[in-house]
């Protein structure tokens, strides 16, 4: 273990590391999706009422 | 290696149904939100950083990833893994220096020839467009047929006879259309939008997978085991690849030009920044998400060592490229073969889709500005015209993968395709941002020099009479002189054009 410790470290870093990040960006993308379709839809009621507005 | 059983059941298959079921509703209910040709390339630019990281991610590992990840880790041992640390510290360097990065996301522009044509004018930025187009479209050529491979081996269809009709003959025809309808659908219905919801998904279930079946060949197999594996069949070359005669210098040279230009300049990556809310943002997902490029690295390698460690002695390509997915087939238990499944086709999926978007953006983008110049186009017609592209390239993407035969390392064969690109484009994006001397005739002697070597290379490989030379040369001396040749070829094109001469080229945000 010792002898190739670089690959070892490497390798337990990388799933504790994955795992940590696969639970934290499941909670907080979830909510970036959220705010990310809110805002899109805000955009397109504005777009929409500024086209009403307009006189063509 | 014949005879192998299939652990995949009724129960993995019900496992695969839902998840895709799942993944198709979500893609094909966020096509309302589109409204523009904004909203179908970059998201309307407003992905946040979590939402970045995930689909970064996601796009970044498919099934074609895993696949010559795990080839690397079977014929190279550790060695095979270096890639993914080169990969890491590159784009770790550049989120947090924001170097070329924060003057492309400031300059809000859709892709990066766009930004070019500030500089270089209309003409440099169709030229890259095409060559962009040229490189992404062949590298990606192959990712169905690898994802339609793996599939087939990992379920156990390539061993199960299903009779003498279509079926039996046309096995990987018939996955890679399927994949490729899938995928399709929602990519062209909702673009960005869908790709980035799609994304996230499959980035929970790939994470999911991956994670457990790498803890389960921890367990099973064991760190001696596979540490000894290794050690038996490379001694110390299987851990440094400087020790490895079929690695050396050039290889680790190589991918440090080219990890560091595909951080740079890799389209799928650059339009996660360029969807970004905004530049601190884009700079935060490539920063967080650069640890991720050393495990999608590290976790296919460690499979390669297993399948090794079960299935010792297979040498050709092709062989060597299977025996993971083989090794998993017999390894894992039911139920777990369904989260394995599942997970490898949320990775390929999310690749494919980012790649066909992203490649056809480009397209829409810069090789057809000349035909946009002068009438503004209206959001249908630019709508209708993104879709119908990338369309174009799942067709493209069908026959390409069935009809190319690939030679020796399928990692070899990505790097030298996406150095067409690669090379030029980064040297012209490292000029553009930061070199007040480079012009329109250093950046076309850079796109010429840049494409004209890989592609010789690929064609040499292919034809009779060359392929001997090509194989002498290596891909990693190919792709080595194709990086230092285009920059130099942008340092004396840029120096030789007269300083008096009129300057077409505005100044840039940077």
């Amino acid at each position: 273990m010792l002898k190739h410790w670089f690959w070892f470290s490497a390798t337990m870093l990388v799933v504790i590391w994955y795992s940590s990040i696969t639970i934290y960006v499941a909670i907080r993308g979830a909510a970036d999706i959220k705010h990310m379709l809110r805002n899109l839809a805000q955009g397109q009621e504005r777009k929409r009422e500024q086209n009403g507005s307009t006189p063509s | 290696m014949s005879g192998f059983v299939s652990h995949f059941t009724v129960l993995d298959g019900g496992i695969v149904g839902f998840y895709l079921l799942a993944t198709m509703v979500a893609g094909i209910m966020v096509r309302k939100y589109v409204g523009g040709v904004e909203d179908f390339l970059v998201a309307g630019r407003e992905m946040n950083v979590y939402l970045g990281i995930a689909s970064l991610a996601a796009t970044e590992f498919g099934i074609v990833t895993c696949m010559y990840s795990s080839q690397a880790g079977y014929k190279y041992g550790f060695a095979g893994a270096f890639p993914g640390i080169v990969n890491f510290l590159a784009m770790l360097v550049v989120g947090w220096t924001g170097f070329c990065v924060k003057p492309l996301r400031d300059s809000n522009v859709i892709t990066i020839p766009e930004l070019l044509d500030k500089r270089f004018g209309p003409r440099v930025r169709w030229a890259t467009g095409v060559v962009i187009v040229l490189g992404g479209l062949l590298n990606m050529g192959v990712f169905l047929r690898v994802g339609g491979q793996f599939l087939i081996s990992v379920t156990g269809l390539e061993a199960i006879n299903l009779g003498t009709g279509v079926l039996e003959h046309y096995k990987l025809e018939i996955m890679m259309t399927v994949l490729l309808v899938g995928v399709a659908t929602y990519t062209v219905l909702g673009g960005m939008l869908s790709v980035l919801v799609t994304d996230f998904l499959q980035f929970v279930v790939m994470s999911a997978g991956l994670l457990i079946v790498t803890v389960m060949i921890l367990w099973q197999i064991g760190w001696t085991k596979l540490v000894g594996t290794v050690d038996e069949h490379f001694g110390a070359a299987g851990f440094n690849p400087l020790l490895n005669p079929k690695l050396g210098w050039d290889f680790v040279v190589f991918n440090m030009f080219l990890n560091t230009a595909s951080v740079l300049t890799w389209q799928t990556a650059i339009a996660r920044v360029l969807a970004a809310k905004d530049t601190d943002t884009g700079r935060n997902v490539y920063t967080r998400t650069s640890f991720f490029f050393l495990c999608r690295w590290i976790i296919p390698v460690l499979w390669g060592i297993a399948a090794l460690s079960m299935f010792p002695g297979l040498t050709g390509p092709e062989e060597t490229l299977q025996a993971m997915p083989r090794f998993l087939s017999t390894f894992l238990p039911m139920g777990i073969m369904g989260i394995l499944v599942a997970a490898m086709l949320a990775a390929d999926m999310s690749t494919d889709s980012s790649y066909m978007l992203t490649w056809g953006g480009v397209i829409y983008n810069d090789v057809l500005a000349p035909f946009r110049r002068g009438q503004r186009w209206s959001e249908r017609k630019g709508l209708f015209w993104n879709r119908s592209i990338v369309a174009m390239i799942g067709v493209f993407l069908l026959f390409y993968g069935l009809w190319y035969p690939l030679k020796g390392d399928l990692w070899s064969y990505l790097a030298v395709t996406g150095s067409i690109y690669l090379a030029s484009i980064s040297t012209l994006l490292i000029a553009c941002c930061y070199w007040s001397r480079a012009n329109n005739w250093g950046a076309t002697a850079a796109i010429c020099v840049g494409a004209l070597i890989p592609v010789s290379f690929l064609v040499a490989e292919q034809l009779p009479l060359t392929k001997d030379l090509a194989k002498s040369i290596g891909p990693n001396y190919a792709g080595i002189a194709a990086y230092l040749f285009t920059g130099l070829a942008m340092v004396v094109g840029s120096l030789l054009k007269p300083q008096s001469a009129p300057q077409q080229e505005e100044s840039l945000p940077c």
